[in-house]
């Protein structure tokens, strides 16, 4: 954490978190810090790889918790369950690289629009990909799971700029956006156990390894996350034309990532219950 | 493309008021609805919570990504369209009519003064739109 004035609105000099392997409530309160302090404190966009531990479940910021996991199995396995600040369904995080990235709306890069954002995001994405030898596909069409069996997983529908590898979902992403920024975070899959995945999201396994691929399965290894994360910046840098600084969380991203992570990432109320305080930062009244 | 009705007035964050007297309708301009797509969720405040312009008011989800709902007023919520629970779509196929939010006792017609008109709205999101090519 550094005390130094926050860096004048640079557009091709971004910011790099270091990557940490947190637990899921933490995790979430960096990534809503982050993204609320980013306009305010005339912040540079940020990125950030992370990983889970323990491994956990994350719900979208509007899913009915009974509904779309399995509590029990969760408690039983040790699982973290967290509800995002974004938008979209359930994801198990266990082997996987996860980014996020925060930016105002109205940067060059992303020009407001949400699909845009997602495209943009999804190039620097697909050029990893390619980099690691796989020939990954952009997919910009919806594929709907409603009223099947698969509809509370997310990986079950690629839609708007998914990324598909072997016609299976690779990556997942999930946005939101408020006071003219946006937050972006996604899930590129390094590795899954189908049959847990499917324990916890009480889908059937086949609808997990008939949907989602991995980086394992593509490349016949498992990809270190220090590795895959230095091909990712590399594909960001070159495909968006600007480099990285490697900075920690200012003193007011640190303050508010606790105030967060005390009053509501690390909340049954708001994990299971989706209940916040008006103020959104979960502090009672 | 965008439909804008010229009686309102709108804010950047794309909602659109109705006043009558001191009490003010409030809802997601059409340029709004088309840019997020398929709505799937609202999250709006209960009657009496107070709102403020410029402040989160509620959140909005559609398939594209989750956002939150800027107040174009400030005032004390005196109603919120149930309706909607039941059939958030209405927001999508008539976001100026039935798919209203919320009403608003105002506490400054003052404040007013910092929305746009119909034209202007038209022209901010002609700039917007723009951009976007």
């Amino acid at each position: 954490m550094s005390a130094r004035k926050p860096q004048s609105r640079n557009e091709t000099s971004w910011r790099l978190l270091p990557f940490r392997v947190l637990r899921a409530a933490e995790n979430m309160a960096v990534d809503e810090a982050v993204f609320r302090l980013n306009r305010r404190e005339a912040l540079p966009p940020t990125l950030r790889f992370f990983g889970w531990q323990p491994p956990a479940v994350s719900l979208g910021y509007f899913q009915k918790t009974s509904r779309e996991i399995d509590v029990e199995t969760c408690l039983r396995e040790g699982i973290d369950i967290v509800r995002r600040p974004t938008g979209g369904k359930a994801v198990l995080h266990e082997h996987e690289l996860t980014y996020s990235l925060v930016a105002a709306m109205d940067h060059p890069l992303f020009t407001g629009d949400i699909l845009e954002t997602y495209r943009v995001i999804s190039a620097c994405i697909v050029e990893a990909l390619k980099r690691l030898g796989l020939t990954p596909e952009m997919v910009s069409e919806g594929r709907s799971a409603a009223g099947t069996s698969l509809e509370a997983y997310c990986f079950a529908a690629p839609s708007k700029y998914e990324l598909l590898v072997s016609g299976r979902k690779i990556c997942g992403s999930a946005q939101v956006r408020s006071g003219g920024a946006f937050l972006q975070h996604g899930s590129l899959l390094i590795d899954i156990d189908p049959g847990r995945a499917a324990a916890v999201m009480k889908v059937p396994a086949a609808g997990i390894s008939g949907s989602t691929t991995t980086l394992r399965e593509q490349l016949g290894r498992v990809i270190g996350a220090d590795e895959l994360a230095r091909v990712l910046r590399g594909a960001f840098e070159d495909t968006l034309g600007i480099t990285f600084a490697e900075d920690g969380l200012t003193a007011a991203e640190d303050a508010l990532k606790e105030r967060l992570l005390a009053g509501k990432y690390g909340t049954d109320r708001w994990n299971l219950e989706g209940k916040s305080t008006p103020d959104g930062q979960g502090e009672p009244p | 493309m965008a439909g804008f009705q010229e009686d309102l007035f709108y804010s950047r964050e794309h909602t659109w008021v109705r006043v009558d007297g001191n009490i003010a309708t409030v809802g997601v301009s059409d340029y709004a609805q088309e840019k997020l797509g398929e709505l799937y969720s609202v999250e709006l405040p209960r009657t009496d919570a107070e709102v403020e312009q410029d402040e989160p008011f509620g959140v909005i989800e559609s398939s594209k990504s989750v956002a939150e709902l800027i107040s174009p007023v400030s005032g004390e919520v005196i109603g919120v369209n149930e309706d909607i629970v039941d059939d958030i779509g209405v927001i999508n196929s008539d976001p100026y009519g039935a798919g209203w939010l919320i009403m608003v006792e105002l506490r400054d017609l003052d404040e007013l003064n910092n929305l746009l008109d119909a034209e202007e709205y038209r022209d901010y999101v002609g700039e917007e739109a723009a951009i976007e090519e």
